[in-house]
Parts: structure tokens; sequence; C-alpha cells
């Protein structure tokens, strides 16, 4: 859950950033907004995010994108988790947000399905009744993912989750999985789906996400983990993610979030902004940045601005 | 008071009696994972600190080697100990069992200090006269050691390896989250699947324990002791700071 948060604030700050280098803008100045000078035509806006790293450099590159694009914009970067932020962003204390469109329309009472397409309508429906909506979503996914190590992704010659379940020697891996495993359909259930026979794995118990399971993968303890997809310790380990063909988790894009109100009087172009920031980001992009950020320890901003720059959306 | 009840409900259940999760087997792992890392602990630490407290050298480097050890939060010690031993453990075979061997190296490093410490000082303040009437009447060093400054600091030592054995009993817990079996997984499982009575009950467990352990070892200090040496106990205890006992 927490990386799947992470991941998704951060592709909604992508999101941003991309849209920001958007030529183009200009048009009305938003509600309430002081003009200032570029294409944004000085509308200034405010953005929200969760209070992890992916949420909040996704948040950034959302607010160097539209600062680059002439808008003002003021920073709530760490409001907090989903339950905090949310009914802030309703209550009108910012104008934009990335989010993770599976974990926000469940949030929102709907039920998020493997394929985004159907996630983000259900999602667009379920934020039109609070007076939100969304933009594009990214490629980018912070979901829950079935990884090995790359000696066992060649090894065995899969990259699919499909293709470990037909591998010969598939029966002798140690999988290292949540204990809540057994009884959580999107874990046991989605092996099952892929013909694994649960009851029968060779199981260490490990929480998802955690460091330790990822660990355990590197040093060889277990051979299948189930991580985050944006897990910074993918590239550290340079670990394969096996892709869910049968799109066995919720969809997890990220996604700028909007206030309604915000976007009726946005300056033309404003989408624009924001969604070649999200064209642009996709997992292992993410990945990457989150390492540096994570890992690296390098400012937020300043990966945000080198990203954006690297992709002429500043 | 309904949670009470839940707890209630948790232990009177016969399923968590019985088979691989069940009490009997989960706290038969927990004795496993603390009292290997105790006698690794008191092996290694005893004759060090014997040697530094007879000798007088390096004492103060021990003391303080062993306080770095008790600042060092036990889950950080878990976590590096994992990263630097399970590749060793996987490349020697002893891949089904690498989280557990990793969780006792850390549960030993974590047991020496307050043994190491209480070893060497108890022996150390030793009465010289004492160490002198036995040289006097024709001990050599190790006579000494052994016939003189061993029997009059063992209640201090003893109190060393009950803090440490109090301490590995407890934070064998944390194991669990490196997938060792073990009270533990009460806890970390119960959290992962929002069964906060199972949390409870494992927690409920594992206190018990650890106060079992504390009684057991200060009944094993009583009758260890040297008539001679009786009441002397408790000044000889608060003369050596003991550690903090363990936690996460």
């Amino acid at each position: 859950m927490r990386m799947h948060r992470k991941l998704a604030l951060g592709a909604a700050s992508l999101a941003l950033v991309l849209s920001a280098c958007a030529p183009g803008e200009g048009g009305s100045s938003p509600s309430a907004s002081t003009p200032a000078s570029a294409g944004g035509d000085g509308a200034s806006i405010t953005i929200g995010s969760a209070g992890f790293y992916e949420a909040q450099l996704m948040a950034e590159i959302y607010a160097q994108a539209l600062e680059a694009n002439g808008y003002t914009v003021e920073r709530k970067l760490n409001i907090g988790p989903r339950d905090t932020v949310q009914p802030a962003f309703e209550n009108g204390e910012f104008d934009l947000e990335p989010e993770y469109i599976g974990s926000l329309l469940t949030f929102l009472g709907g039920e998020a399905a493997g394929d985004p397409d159907e996630t983000f309508a259900s999602l667009q429906t379920a934020l039109a009744d609070v007076g939100l909506e969304a933009l594009d979503y990214a490629p980018a996914q912070d979901q829950n993912a079935f990884v090995v190590r790359q000696e066992t992704a060649e090894g065995l010659g899969v990259s699919t989750m499909s293709e470990l379940a037909d591998a010969d020697g598939a029966g002798d891996l140690v999988w290292g999985l949540p204990p809540e495993c057994e009884t959580n359909p999107l874990c046991s259930g989605a092996l099952e789906d892929y013909g694994f026979e649960y009851g029968s794995l060779e199981i260490e118990s490990y929480g998802a996400c955690d460091a330790p399971v990822a660990q355990a993968l590197n040093d060889g303890v277990v051979d299948v983990a189930e991580l985050c997809s944006t897990q910074p310790d993918i590239e550290r380990f340079n670990f394969v993610v096996l892709e869910d063909d049968l799109q066995s988790q919720p969809s997890e894009n990220i996604a700028p979030i909007v206030s309604s109100e915000w976007l009726a009087s946005a300056p033309a172009g404003f989408a624009d902004i924001l969604n070649a920031v999200s064209a642009a980001m996709d997992t292992e992009t993410l990945t990457s940045l989150g390492v540096r950020v994570a890992v690296d320890q390098e400012s937020i901003e300043d990966v945000a601005e080198s990203w954006l720059s690297d992709n002429g959306l500043n | 008071m309904e949670f009470f009840g839940e707890v209630a409900g948790w232990f009177g259940d016969p399923a968590n009696w019985s088979g691989q999760d069940g009490i009997p087997a989960r706290l038969g792992e927990h004795l496993v994972l603390s009292i290997i890392p105790l006698v690794g602990a008191i092996l290694i630490a005893l004759p060090i600190g014997a040697w530094i407290g007879h000798t007088g050298r390096f004492t103060n480097l021990a003391i303080n080697v062993a306080n770095v050890g008790r600042a060092i939060p036990s889950l950080a010690i878990l976590a590096f100990v994992a990263i630097v031993s399970q590749p060793f453990f996987v490349m020697i075979g002893l891949r089904s069992v690498a989280s557990e061997a990793a969780t006792i190296v850390a549960l030993i490093a974590l047991a020496i200090p307050p043994i190491l410490t209480n070893t060497s000082i108890g022996i150390g303040e030793v009465d010289d006269e004492m160490v002198e009437a036995g040289r006097g009447m024709g001990m050599r060093g190790g006579q000494i050691l052994r016939q003189v400054e061993l029997p009059v600091a063992l209640p201090i030592i003893l109190v060393g390896i009950r803090t440490a054995a109090v301490q590995v009993v407890a934070t064998a817990t944390l194991g669990a989250v490196v997938a060792t079996g073990g009270l533990g997984r009460y806890i970390i499982d119960g959290i992962a699947q929002r069964r906060n009575e199972e949390v409870f009950a494992g927690a409920l467990i594992v206190a018990l324990l650890s106060i079992l352990t504390e009684l057991a070892f200060t009944a094993i200090a009583r009758a260890a002791t040297s008539p001679g040496l009786a009441g002397q106990e408790t000044t000889a205890a608060e003369t050596v700071p003991s550690a903090p006992a363990g936690g996460v």
C-alpha cells in the first residue's frame, strides 16, 4: 500500500511536469488567482500531495512543469495519508494532486480493475460526485508485483507470470510472500489464476514491499518476492519485475487529479501540460527517479528539475 | 472489554494449541531461537570478560564497545546482520534456515554486551586482598581465576546473563520480520491480517516468557551463589548498571 501510494503520487507529479512543458498555454486565469506572466497567465494553483517521496516527487514535477509555463504554484506536499489528503482536497484546500487510480477509486468506494482504462473510467465517475476530475494517467504504475532475480528470469527464460507458471523448475522456487497472502484474493487468488497451487508452494513469510523481502531475494533466501513495482530495491539489485499479463493486480497508474472548479476556469493548455508529463512517465523511469530520491538522497526538487529538463518539459 | 473476550477466545480455540502455528510449536521455536544465541553469547563473552577482568587489560575498551552495542536498536542489528550473513548461509547450503541463522547471529551480538560487561567488571572488582591471599597460598593465575575470582564474581556474572536472557527472549520476536518462526509470528502475522486479538495474545505470551526467564535466572543465581557470598548479590548487582531489557 505504501509503495502504491508513493508510485501514484510520483506519477502524478511527473504528469504535472510534462504538462508544463507543453507549448501553447495561455488563456484566462483561473479563479482566485493572481495573474503572472508566462503561458499560464500568472494563474496560481495550489498542489497537494501525500507525505511519501513518490507522491511528493510527482507533485513537485507537476509544480515545476506548471511554473515553467508561467503558473504561480503553492505547494502542500506533505499532507499525510490518503484519508487526510482526500478530505482536504474535497474541501478545496488545494487544486491538484497526483494519485494512484486504483487506490483512489477503492478509497472512494469503487472497485479497481486490472485494466487501467476500466479503472480510470470508474474513477472519473466516482470523482465527479466529489467535484474532482482526473487528467490522463501515466503508464507508470506502483502496484504489487512478483519479482525475481535477473539470473532466475534468464535461467528459466521468463518475463511474465504466465511464463513462470509454465516454466520447468518453477516448482522448486521459494516464495517470499506476506503473511496475509493466503486470505488475500489479490495474492493467493492471483497466483491460483496463473495456475500455481498455492498450498504446494514453498513460502517464507515476509511483508510485501518491505526491505527484508528485497534483501532475502537478493541473498537467495527466496526466489520470487512480492514487491512494489517502483520499489528502489528493484533497480538497486537489478531485479526483474514479472509482467502481470493476466492483469490480476488492480491498476495503479498515476494521474493528476484536479478540482473541477479549477479546471473549468483554467487557462487554455493547462491539461496539456500535465498530460505531457504523464505521457513521458513510465514505471521504470519512476523507479529510477525514486532511487535518486530515496536511496541517493538527492533533493526532490533537483530530481524533478533534471527529469523535466531531460524530457524538454520545462 | 469485548476485546479481552476475543483474546480469551483466541486462547480458548483448540486450533491455536496444535499444528505448525499452534502455541506449543511456536513456543518451542522461540525457545530454540533464544537458547542457541544465549549459549553462544556466554561461550564468547565469558572467557573474554574473564580474561579482561583478570588481567585488567582493555577494560575501558570492552565496556565502551559493549555500550555502543547496547545503543544500537535491536532491529537495526538484525537488519544489518541479515544483510551481512544471509548470503553466507545460503552459500554454505543452509538456505532453508538462513533467516533463522541470521537472527541467531544478531541475537548473539545483542546478548554479548551485558555478559561481557558484568563478567569483566565482576572479576575486576574482586577484592585485591582475596587475590593476594590466593597468591600467598601458592595459587597460579589460572587457579586464582577459577577458585577465587569466578566464584566471588558469579552473582554479578549471573546478573549479566539474566539480563541477556530476558533481552534475547523479548527480541527473538523480531525474527518474524525476516521470516523466522517463534512467537513473533503471532504479532507480525496478526498485524498483517488485522487480527488484533492474535497480536495481543502473542505479545502477552512473549511478556510472560520474559518474566519467567527473569524469575528462572534469579532462582539459578540464588542456588549457585556461594553461601559465603549470600546477601551480597543485591549490592553487587547495583554496582553494575544492568542493560535495559530487550525491546524493539
